[in-house]
C-alpha cells in the first residue's frame, strides 16, 4: 500500500552508555508526506480577519488591499473565503462564499476606511463563526488574523477562541505589523489553533506573508496530525517540542506520565513537520532497549484516507563501549541546539518581564553565544542589544523582545537555496 | 555531566547545559578547532567562478567564515570580501580537516548549510573532499584546486 506519510524516528544516541543512573534520551519523530503524495486537493475555507483601526491609515492599508488582492486572485473556484474587518467595531464584509468573486472581494476593500480602536477578541470571533459556517472536514478550514495594535484588556477571550478553533480543525495564522502589538498574544493565538505567526517590520512585507500563508494553506498533505508516543517501562517523557512552522514547547498539553499525545493540526506536504521528545531513561543492563513506539495518525479527506496510522520504534543499545556511546546523531543534535536556544531566549524574557534583571541579563548573554555559535549573527546582536537595554532602562525594547521571540521560534527555517 | 562554561551539573546524556546553552562535553572540540595555528605552505586552494584563488592554510583545522572583531570571530578564512554576508556565510561556517593526505569537511550548523558537489552535508559530520570538488557556503560556490 502507498503510504501517504513517512515517519523516521532518530535518536540523540544510538549506543548508550551503563552509567547505572537515569540518562536523557532524546527522539526526533521526523513527518513527511510520502514521495508522490498529492498536496493541494483539500479545497480551503480561508478565512481573512483584519485590523481596520486608525493607525492602519496610509501605507499598511495599501499594502494590505493589495496582500487581500493577491488571495482573491490565488484562491480557486472551490474554495471558500470570507473577510470580515474589525476596529473596536465588527464589520462582515464578505461573508462566507466561493471565492470566485473576486472582483468584489477587491472592490469591497477598497472601500475601507481605517478608524476607530483595536479589539481583536470581537473580530475574531465573528472570522471564526464566517469559517464556520463553511466548515467541512474535506476543506483545510483556516483564518488569517492581521493587527497592528493592542487588544484591548480582551486577551483571554482571544485565547479561549483560538483553543477552540484550535479543537475544531481551525487554524490561525497571526501577523503583527510594526511594533506597537503583543507578540505574546499572537503567538499562544497561532500556538494554540496549530497556526504560524509573523512579524512584519515593514508593510510592503504584507503581501509576502499572504502569499505565505496561501500557500502553506495549498500544501496541506494531510489534517487531524496526531503523534502517540507510548514509553516503556523505566521511560519517562519530559519535555515535547514541535518544530513546524516554529519552534513550540507543548509539552504541558501533551505529556502524560506514560507518554505523549500530540495534535499538530495539519501537515505541510513541502515542509513536513518534526516533533522532538525528550525523555528520561532509568539505568538499563547491556542490550538493546525498547525505549517505547511512536504511532502517528492523519486523514486526508479527499482521497478517503481516516485514521490511518504509521509506527515506528524508538530503539537504544545500552552498552559498556565508552566510545561507541560518545557518538551523537548530527541530525538530533542539531535540532536540540535550536530549541536550547528557543528555550534559554524564553527565560531571558520571562526574568526581564519578571524584573529579575540580572538573572534576564545572564540568560540573553547565554543565549548571544549560543546564536552566535550557531552562525545567527543577527539574533545575537539583538540579544547584546537588548543587554545593553536593560542595564540602561531596566527594560526590554518592543523590537529586540520581538525579534528575538520570533528568530528563535524559526531557528528550524534556512533561507530557500537559490543559487542555479 | 558537568558544564565547562557554567559548572552546572546536567544529566547523563544531555547535548547542551540545561543553564547556559554550551555543548556539552561529548562534542567537546568541535567549535574550538578555530584556534588550531601554525602550519606551513598551501595544498589547496579555493577558486571562483571569476578565477579569483584564495589560498587553504595548510593547518590541521581551517576555520571558514566571516570575520567579526567584535564577536571576536576571527577565521582562518575569512570569506566577507568574496561576498559572504549576502551570500548566508556564518561567522564560523565550517572548517576543513587536514589529516595526511586526506581532507574532509565539516559543517559547523551553519545556517544556509554547506554543500560538497551541489549536495548538503548534515551539520558536524566530517565529509571527505578532494581536488575537483565544489564546495558552497550558503550561496558561495567555489572549486577546490590543488595549489
Amino acid at each position: 500500500m502507498k503510504k501517504d506519510i513517512k515517519i523516521r524516528c532518530l535518536m540523540s544516541r544510538d549506543t548508550m552508555p551503563i552509567s547505572g543512573a537515569e540518562q536523557a534520551v532524546y527522539a526526533l519523530v521526523d513527518i513527511k508526506a510520502g514521495s508522490g503524495t498529492m498536496f493541494g486537493t483539500m479545497p480551503a475555507n480561508f478565512g481573512l480577519v483584519l485590523d481596520r483601526s486608525g493607525s492602519m491609515e496610509g501605507e499598511k492599508m495599501d499594502n494590505l488591499k493589495e496582500a487581500v488582492g493577491y488571495v482573491a486572485d490565488h484562491l480557486g473556484d472551490n474554495d471558500l473565503v470570507s473577510v470580515t474587518i474589525f476596529d473596536d467595531q465588527v464589520e462582515t464584509l464578505i461573508p462566507n462564499q466561493p471565492a470566485k468573486n473576486r472582483e468584489d472581494i477587491k472592490s469591497m476593500l477598497a472601500k475601507v476606511i481605517p478608524r476607530g480602536g483595536t479589539q481583536i477578541s470581537d473580530g475574531l470571533k465573528a472570522g471564526i463563526d464566517e469559517v464556520k459556517k463553511g466548515f467541512s472536514k474535506d476543506r483545510v478550514n483556516h483564518i488569517l488574523l492581521l493587527t497592528d495594535g493592542q487588544t484591548w484588556d480582551d486577551e483571554e477571550a482571544c485565547l479561549t477562541l483560538s483553543d477552540a478553533a484550535g479543537q475544531q480543525g481551525i487554524a490561525i495564522t497571526s501577523i503583527g505589523i510594526g511594533e506597537d502589538w503583543n507578540e505574546k498574544l499572537l503567538l499562544q493565538i497561532a500556538e494554540r489553533s496549530h497556526g504560524n505567526s509573523h512579524w512584519i517590520q515593514n508593510p510592503i512585507s504584507i503581501l509576502d506573508a499572504f502569499q505565505q500563508d496561501v500557500e502553506g494553506v495549498q500544501s496541506v498533505a494531510a489534517v487531524n496530525l496526531k503523534v502517540t508516543a507510548r514509553m516503556s517501562q523505566g521511560v519517562k517523557p519530559v519535555k515535547v517540542y514541535t518544530t513546524a512552522p516554529m519552534i513550540a514547547d507543548v509539552s504541558k498539553k501533551v505529556v502524560n506520565t506514560s507518554g505523549v499525545i500530540a495534535d499538530l493540526g495539519s501537515l505541510d506536504g513541502k515542509k513536513g513537520q518534526a516533533v522532538l521528545i525528550e525523555t528520561r531513561v532509568a539505568a538499563q543492563k547491556a542490550g538493546k532497549f525498547r525505549l517505547g513506539q511512536v504511532e502517528v495518525t492523519y486523514d486526508i479527506p479527499s482521497q478517503g484516507v481516516k485514521g490511518q496510522s504509521v509506527k515506528a520504534d524508538m530503539f537504544v543499545t545500552f552498552s559498556a563501549d565508552a566510545l561507541a556511546a560518545t557518538k551523537v546523531n548530527a541530525e538530533v543534535m542539531n535540532l536540540v541546539e535550536k530549541v536550547s536556544a528557543f528555550k534559554l531566549q524564553t527565560r531571558a524574557l520571562s526574568e526581564a518581564e519578571a524584573g529579575n534583571i540580572a538573572a534576564a541579563t545572564r540568560k540573553l548573554q547565554s543565549a548571544a553565544t549560543v546564536l552566535l555559535n550557531m552562525g545567527e549573527d543577527e539574533l545575537a546582536e539583538a540579544a547584546e542589544r537588548e543587554i545593553l537595554s536593560l542595564k540602561k532602562t531596566g527594560a526590554l525594547t518592543s523590537a529586540g523582545t520581538k525579534k528575538l521571540e520570533y528568530g528563535t521560534r524559526k531557528l528550524t527555517q534556512v533561507l530557500t537555496e537559490t543559487a542555479k | 555531566m558537568k558544564c565547562k562554561e557554567c559548572q552546572m551539573e546536567n544529566i547523563e546524556g544531555a547535548l547542551f547545559c540545561e543553564e547556559c546553552g554550551a555543548k556539552l562535553e561529548t562534542m567537546g572540540g568541535l567549535l574550538d578547532s578555530a584556534v588550531e595555528t601554525g602550519g606551513k605552505g598551501t595544498i589547496l586552494v579555493f577558486k571562483t567562478a571569476d578565477g579569483n584563488k584564495l589560498e587553504i592554510p595548510a593547518k590541521e583545522d581551517v576555520v571558514i567564515g566571516r570575520e567579526d572583531p567584535i564577536s571576536e570571530v576571527f577565521p582562518d578564512l575569512d570569506l566577507t570580501n568574496f561576498g559572504g554576508a549576502e551570500g548566508g556565510v556564518s561567522r564560523k561556517h565550517a572548517v576543513i580537516h587536514h589529516a595526511g593526505n586526506i581532507f574532509t569537511i565539516e559543517d559547523m550548523g551553519s545556517t544556509n548549510g554547506t554543500y560538497v558537489n551541489k549536495k548538503r552535508i548534515q551539520p558536524h559530520v566530517p565529509q571527505t573532499i578532494a581536488p575537483g570538488d565544489e564546495l558552497k557556503f550558503g550561496k558561495l560556490a567555489f572549486s577546490l584546486q590543488a595549489a
